[in-house]
């Protein structure tokens, strides 16, 4: 089969973008300006490199300078979606966060994101998943004592991974077939690790609750970890491994709904933020683990709606703790509705579209998932239902404690959404509104690499009964 | 213009209103009270137009129903969301009462919360929420039903809270909220459960005929799970059976809410349902044994609690939960045009109610008044027919409200949150590094960059 390269070099423009990025934020006394241009010409590079894709159809294309990446109908439409989480993300940092060490350290790990989606061979993926980590290890955001378990659990996930490629003796990223059962079970445990699935969740919920919150919406809305999975489905399986993604089906479940129980015993947002998105994304495992077309286009599209929704939800928790000290750990609810109404009608909408209300993207991601999860197996499918209902009471929670309520006598005056916040969060809403009302385009978009692992599972089910 | 047009034009118009509003308050803007009543009530009157002339269509073309197909809302491999409405005998004048309920509660409104900081957020509700209804009322499958009915739950619990600095109107929009989440998860399972076992979601892919005279067109035990899950869900919605407790609880909103709301046509959601699904239930003893059941025990709780209520609208509500029980018991017995007749006056008379509650002890007093003070209080009757002990027991059990609210605490939250904290135990505690900053309530917050 003939290599295929993209027109222009996308990737390597995006990628040396960011990597520019880094460095004249890391020098320039206003960081915040050249990590947006930064971040602004990343996107349209990969948003390039993702309509090539889309346009033509099918495989991998590679970067015409650096043949070490490409880019496929699985990865491409990620890239322009984080990418453009990452402009959002900058421009919606408050000033405290905006320093040159911490828009260097988020442009590192988009950098990592999108290397590692970009990556043809394991050697580059690898990198981009010791990179996104980099950040936090070396303190980029401040030091970090209390989050030693949220960074041990990251270090370990790469650990997990390293030692799955040394196993594995493979060279191309999807070509997993010659594995065992230790590649796999590492590779889950990577996947473990990295995603937060119970009983390893405690790690994301730590570095939600005292780490920095917009590298770490940043970190975890890679979904590195569901990408190492739709890779690994979209290669033929032997039949240890189909075992291995079983157990992490069942895991995922499990966490989704664990996770979800345990949220109702807390209080603090920044916890509670946690555990719907740690919950929540269980769903994108799930779905992806169902092995059927609508569990996995469900996921793949719950993956664009969660990352969306999430980033939105964590910026406006962050920005309003800037606001308001308090909101760390509020004794009663915090009653900001009054004073920023418009940010809570943006963190209303961003949360709905997380749990799933009809019109918003994520209800249409769902809805396969639940289709998907119950064709295999009704219990898991009603299992899943349980917990969309059980975050959705969480959320209005959240809701309530950060917007609702009576307004605490100490906090006078604070501003509503500023217009450099406005755009980017109705941009956000825009995205799932109108995503949810014509899901139709976002499955179009997702809809080869759909194919590409059904075709996969089929090659893998009929070589079954011959072994 | 053909029917075809005037009944996806119907349901979109308020639903594009409300994305048009809202937008431009994102983006900064700002509407006057003026201009949103003006703007609301050329949308109900056009609205109301649009429901006359298709009654008017239809009962000169003599047509029983009228289906639209607009296709599938996403398609992936052999599922697919389908998107049609359904405009029948039954739907009719259901859309019918909302668009003219909503206009009255819209004109209502405008008086009513006029300088309230929440005015536009009500009207912006409203309008969503007439959306969702005609949803609901038109939707031609499960599917689409469930997206109208998940509208109308989040709008009604966002005005439930809308006095948002008070804590109790934010305390009982969660439990309302929770208990309508719970409620729905029979839905959706019913809904998937229905794809899953029969393939289809549709009312035309379920029934065959025109409803009353419609027939269910499969069989078995899925029949009786799914019909069971409706009934269910349907319960919740109305607050009846074990979702009984949230009524009273939505009366925190304010009063043209709780009027549209629930005297006139959220909480007779689940009758609809239950009048579109029934020759389901009537396939299954078992389901229409427990809609009757459901119905006429809560009917039986409603009025007793009725009685002995202090407040005006906690004591409408529980009548309007008595009576929707009637209506569902009048489902079971499969008295339809009875129901139907029952549900389109009962909604009428209680936002009538409704509205005047405020006003309800002058209102008492006038017609006290013109009865030259002879006016007597009435129902001591039947219960005059029982033993005391009986009496003084179903007193004590109503004033307590039939300790719902404490079994719901005590068997369902209380076992709940203990697991929820046992579930603490994966999570490691390290010791701290350096002790927290306790959450000051002294600290004066200031404007921030």
């Amino acid at each position: 089969m003939p290599v295929e390269y993209l027109t222009l070099p996308y990737l390597t423009t995006g990628l040396v973008c960011l990597l520019g990025g880094v460095v004249s934020s890391w020098r320039s006394g206003q960081p915040r300006k050249p990590a947006a241009l930064a971040a602004a010409i990343a996107f349209v590079s990969f948003l390039g490199a993702a309509r090539e894709v889309i346009a033509v159809g099918h495989g991998r294309l590679f970067d015409p300078l650096l043949p070490c990446f490409d880019a496929d109908a699985l990865d491409a439409v990620p890239m322009a979606f984080y990418a453009a989480l990452t402009l959002m993300v900058v421009e919606l940092a408050p000033k405290r966060d905006a320093g040159h060490r911490a828009m260097a350290g988020m442009l590192i790990i988009s950098l990592a994101t999108q290397i590692a989606y970009a990556a043809a061979g394991w050697t580059t993926l690898l990198s981009g998943w010791w990179l996104s980590c980099l950040p936090f290890v070396l303190g980029m955001f401040g030091v970090q004592h209390s989050t030693k378990l949220a960074i041990g659990l990251l270090l370990a996930s790469c650990l997990a991974l390293t030692a799955a490629v040394a196993v594995m003796h493979a060279e191309t990223v999807g070509n997993l077939s010659h594995g065992g059962s230790l590649t796999f079970g590492l590779i889950i445990l990577a996947v473990m690790c990295r995603k937060g699935v119970f009983p390893l969740h405690s790690g994301v919920v730590q570095a939600f609750e005292k780490g920095p919150l917009l590298p770490v919406a940043l970190l975890f809305n890679g979904h590195l970890g569901v990408l190492l999975v739709a890779h690994s489905e979209a290669s033929v399986l032997p039949q240890s491994a189909r075992q291995a993604f079983d157990i992490l089906s069942v895991l995922a479940v499990v966490s989704a709904c664990i996770i979800s129980i345990r949220a109702f015993a807390e209080t603090k947002p920044r916890r509670l933020l946690a555990f719907l998105y740690v919950s929540q994304a269980s769903f994108i495992l799930a779905g992806i683990a169902a092995a059927n077309i609508a569990g996995i286009t469900g996921a793949l599209v719950h993956w664009l709606a969660l990352s969306a929704a999430s980033t939105g939800l964590i910026c406006i928790v962050r920005v309003l703790e800037v606001r308001v000290s308090s909101s760390e750990n509020p004794l009663v609810h915090l009653g900001l509705a009054v004073k920023a109404p418009r940010l809570a009608t943006f963190f209303l909408i961003c949360g709905l579209a997380l749990i799933g209300l009809p019109g918003t993207l994520s209800y249409c991601g769902e809805e396969l998932i639940f289709h998907g999860t119950l064709a295999n197996h009704p219990a898991v499918g009603i299992t899943l239902l349980v917990t969309s209902a059980f975050n959705a009471i969480n959320l209005i929670r959240l809701y309530g404690i950060l917007f609702l309520g009576v307004l605490p006598k100490h906090v006078i005056d604070i501003p509503d959404a500023l217009p450099r916040e406005r755009w980017p969060l109705t941009a956000c809403v825009v995205f799932l509104v109108l995503g949810g009302l014509f899901p139709g385009i976002i499955i179009g978009w997702r809809a080869e690499t759909v194919q590409a692992i059904e075709k996969a599972l089929g090659v893998a089910a009929a070589a079954m009964p011959q072994r | 213009m053909p029917l075809q047009t005037l009944i996806p034009l119907l349901i979109a118009t308020p639903g594009v209103l409300f994305l048009m509003l809202g937008t431009i308050w994102l983006l900064g803007g700002h509407v006057s009270e003026r201009a949103i009543s003006r703007i609301s009530k050329v949308i109900h009157v056009f609205l109301a137009l649009l429901v006359a002339i298709m009654g008017r269509e239809m009962w000169q073309r003599n047509m029983a129903s009228m289906n639209v197909a607009l296709g599938d809302w996403f398609t992936v491999a052999e599922y697919g969301f389908p998107l049609s409405l359904l405009i029948d005998k039954l739907s009719l004048p259901l859309v019918g009462m909302t668009v003219v309920l909503a206009g009255i509660v819209g004109s209502f409104s405008v008086r009513y919360l006029h300088r309230d900081p929440g005015f536009f957020r009500f009207f912006l509700l409203l309008h969503l929420f007439t959306f969702g209804a005609l949803l609901v009322f038109t939707a031609g499958s499960l599917d689409l039903l469930v997206v109208g009915w998940e509208i109308v739950g989040i709008t009604s619990v966002l005005l439930i809270g809308f006095f948002q600095y008070r804590p109790d109107p934010v305390r009982n929009a969660l439990r309302v909220f929770a208990t309508y989440r719970l409620a729905d998860l029979f839905m959706l399972t019913a809904v998937f459960l229905s794809h899953h076992w029969f393939g289809t979601a549709s009312w035309a892919g379920m029934f065959s005929g025109d409803w009353p005279s419609s027939a269910y067109k499969f069989d078995g035990a899925a029949a009786t799970v799914i019909a069971v899950l409706l009934a269910f869900a349907a319960s919740g919605k109305s607050s009846q059976g074990p979702f009984c407790g949230w009524l009273p609880r939505a009366m925190e909103g304010p009063t043209p809410s709780s009027a549209v709301f629930y005297g006139a046509i959220s909480v007779h959601a689940g009758a609809y349902l239950l009048l579109r699904v029934e020759p389901l239930l009537h396939h299954s003893v078992i389901a229409t044994s427990l809609v009757i059941f459901i119905g006429l025990t809560t009917a039986f709780l409603g009025t007793l609690i009725h009685r002995t209520s202090a407040d005006a609208k906690a004591s409408l509500a529980y009548a309007a939960q008595t009576q929707i029980g009637l209506i569902f018991a009048e489902i079971g017995f499969g008295w339809t045009t009875l129901a139907v007749i029952h549900l389109v006056g009962h909604a009428m008379l209680r936002t009538l109610q409704f509205l005047r509650a405020p006003s309800m002890l002058r209102d008492y007093h006038r017609v006290h008044a013109a009865a030259g003070g002879k006016l007597s209080p009435t129902g001591s009757h039947y219960e005059s027919l029982l033993p005391s002990a009986v009496q003084i027991w179903l007193y004590r059990w109503a004033l307590g409200r039939g300790f719902y609210d404490s079994i719901v605490e005590r068997w369902v939250m209380a076992p709940v949150l203990t697991l929820a904290r046992w579930l603490a135990i994966f999570e490691p505690k390290f010791p701290r590094q350096q002790p927290e900053a306790e959450p000051s309530a002294k600290v004066v917050e200031t404007p921030v960059s």
